[in-house]
């Protein structure tokens, strides 16, 4: 158990640059997730921590020790691959057993140990097995025991769930957290889904081009995304995204998107300092969440559209509108619009929340306005 | 335009495949493959009249004249131990030495690699016999004619770009993650290497190493021409039995049977490996 320290981490390939000038400071027995769309870096970070491949420069330090350039044996790290890295000509028992039969155990103590980390991960029934004659599931457990079964300082874990279907993925999620939290090693998850990292984090990097983007708490990072393109990574429907430009209405500033203008909260522009962007190009987000669907255009909801498609979901519905030639997603209760028109082409009308919206910068995407009701996290801070 | 007849309906059951022919055609195969050489097995059990007579015999009495004649007054046996020995050796060595090469060629990247594994792969394009020379007069200079020594070092030469070019592909099939995995569990690369990365490879090296064995056992150019006396293996020796005016053919017909023996059974037990080695990395999870 340790804490883990990043600083100006790069690595290049040749003349690429994977990754570029990361910097992390893990506290002990953090579970942090390297979010990011593939080929974003964020697994040879995690390759890098493991020793697997040698940064170009930077330094990595694990509980205080200097780490960068050592050879994985001398770093007592644990790590569960994409596939599992298991050895398929051995037993699950000599699979687990291998990290502590490399270290020279006795055997008791080494089948005590596989012991115990099977019960832990109900594979008790499997150890006399082969992994060839395994599920992905338990194969995935296997992973994870051998992982378990060291007493390592860091636990890594390089897209572990991608090869697991939905409905195992969503008890493998609920029941690593609640591991990770039990055994209370320092753990970084890397993964592409934006749903696990959510879920199960402490706290998030999201990754884009070898660069760190953000380096916070789930909360944080749906509610206070750092860039536009965070914003769009994360949560489910992506956030609307909209072209628009400032512009000075009758008594109030306005975001106009074209086929309608949204206005703004008066002191939210007045915080932001928005009155001197008047007439710039900027990017308008809000997420489906805070769109609310009536039936008629209003005052409650002043934006006439048209139903594009209709996708119910079970507990909520998302009706795709379309005002012209502008698309936005929205999320509702299925008893909330129950009453509402569901086939395609029916006229309706929505309504932004005012307390919800973001800007962006659209040339650098980085956030001009956070949404007013969001709040910064009072927790530790982002590195 | 072709047009289809629509009043054709599906028959009650599926139509039924005749392969019968094809069995046939499987069964002439193996008459003409198998007959040859059970004429000459025949023949190393008949005694010199019956193997020489003019019209085929096919009921003969057995004898082992033949064999007690070239194990004891010719002692071909000896030269049934060098080929044993020479081809033991040379298979050993150039599997071992191949694997290192071929398992660098396969994992790291340097400049040249491609370059290094097709040069690699012209020394098996180039006619053995066109260095047929060159080599001899190398061996003279280096006092390794007629020695066992010198058969094995050239054998294993002569392997060593079939067993880099085997290998090599059945390295790359094998996830470099194994290793990892172990790396990062402890262990050093080559403590991965043979206790994770070998026996995985078991199955294709048992058969890479079966093809190099038969390979060498069966070499006869260099064989010939770099071994007189001490170091002569099976094919020159056999060869001696077949050339001259007067060739006694149950004699050779025996020597058949003692050069081919060793190897059929070899590959009779050792089938299944030989085939699981080949298959691998077609068959994957």
């Amino acid at each position: 158990m340790a804490d883990l320290q990043i600083a100006g981490l790069m690595k290049q390939f040749g003349g690429f640059t994977a990754v570029n000038d990361v910097n992390i400071t893990v506290h002990d027995g953090e579970f942090v997730f390297l979010l990011g769309p593939s080929g974003c870096g964020k697994t040879t970070t995690l390759r890098m921590i493991a020793g697997l491949e040698m940064p170009t420069s930077g330094r990595i330090e694990i509980a205080g020790r200097n780490v960068t350039f050592l050879r994985p044996r001398h770093r007592n790290i644990g790590m569960v691959f994409q596939d599992y890295g298991l050895y398929r000509h051995m037993t699950v028992f000599g699979n687990i057993a291998y990290p502590l039969e490399v270290r020279g155990l006795d055997k008791r103590a080494i089948a005590d140990k596989v012991g115990a980390v099977a019960k832990t991960m109900q594979i008790t029934d499997a150890l006399q097995k082969k992994p060839d004659q395994l599920s992905a599931g338990q194969l995935q457990r296997v992973a994870i025991a051998r992982m378990l079964v060291r007493d390592a300082d860091v636990f890594l874990m390089d897209e572990p769930m991608s090869h697991l279907d939905a409905q195992l993925r969503g008890q493998m999620r609920a029941e690593l957290r609640h591991i990770q939290k039990t055994v209370g090693v320092t753990t970084i998850f890397v993964t592409h889904d934006q749903l696990e990292a959510m879920t199960m984090a402490d706290r998030i990097i999201v990754m884009k081009d070898g660069r760190m983007l953000q380096f916070a708490t789930p909360r944080e990072i749906f509610e206070r995304p750092a860039t536009e393109f965070v914003a769009s990574f994360v949560g489910e429907p992506q956030m609307n995204i909209l072209d628009c430009t400032l512009r000075r209405g009758d008594g109030a500033m306005l975001a106009d998107c074209g086929p309608f203008a949204v206005t703004l909260d008066a002191g939210w522009v007045r915080a932001n300092g928005l009155a001197k962007r008047d007439g710039q190009k900027l990017r308008l987000g809000i997420r489906p969440e805070h769109v609310s669907v009536g039936r008629d255009a209003g005052e409650t909801h002043p934006v006439a559209t048209e139903l594009y498609s209709f996708e119910p979901t079970g507990a909520e519905n998302l009706y795709v509108l379309r005002s012209g030639s502008v698309q936005v997603t929205t999320r509702t209760s299925t008893t909330e619009t129950a009453h509402l028109g569901k086939t395609e082409g029916t006229r309706l009308a929505m309504r932004f929340d005012p307390n919800w919206i973001y800007l962006f910068d659209p040339d650098d995407g980085r956030t001009i306005a956070y949404a007013a009701a969001s709040r910064p996290d009072a927790a530790e801070d982002a590195a | 335009m072709a047009t289809i007849d629509t009043t054709i309906t599906s028959p009650d059951a599926p139509p039924v495949q005749r392969n019968g022919w094809v069995y046939a055609v499987i069964i002439a195969v193996c008459v003409v493959n198998f007959l040859p050489y059970l004429w000459v097995v025949m023949t190393g059990f008949m005694d010199g009249a019956a193997a020489a007579s003019r019209a085929p015999q096919w009921i003969f009495t057995p004898t082992l004249d033949a064999f007690r004649y070239l194990i004891f007054e010719k002692g071909i046996m000896s030269n049934f131990m060098n080929s044993l020995i020479v081809a033991l050796c040379s298979t050993f060595f150039s599997v071992t030495i191949g694997m290192f090469c071929a398992y660098a060629l396969a994992r790291y990247d340097f400049i040249g690699r491609d370059d290094v594994s097709f040069w690699v792969l012209t020394n098996r394009m180039m006619p053995p016999v066109a260095v047929l020379i060159p080599i001899f007069v190398i061996f003279q200079t280096l006092k390794l004619l007629d020695t066992l020594p010198g058969l094995i070092l050239l054998y294993t030469a002569m392997q060593l770009p079939f067993v880099v070019w085997m290998l090599t592909g059945y390295f790359r099939d094998i996830p470099r993650r194994y290793e990892e995995s172990a790396m990062v569990d402890g262990d050093t690369w080559f403590q991965a290497f043979r206790k994770v990365t070998l026996p995985l490879m078991m199955p294709s090296i048992t058969a890479t190493a079966i093809f190099v064995m038969i390979l060498s056992w069966n070499e006869f150019a260099f064989a010939t021409f770099l071994t007189s006396t001490n170091a002569k293996t099976m094919p020159p020796a056999i060869m001696a039995y077949s050339i001259g005016a007067d060739i006694e053919w149950n004699v050779l017909g025996a020597a058949v049977v003692l050069i081919t023996a060793p190897l059929i059974l070899f590959v009779l037990v050792m089938q299944r490996q030989l085939i699981s080695g080949l298959s691998q990395g077609v068959v994957k999870k």
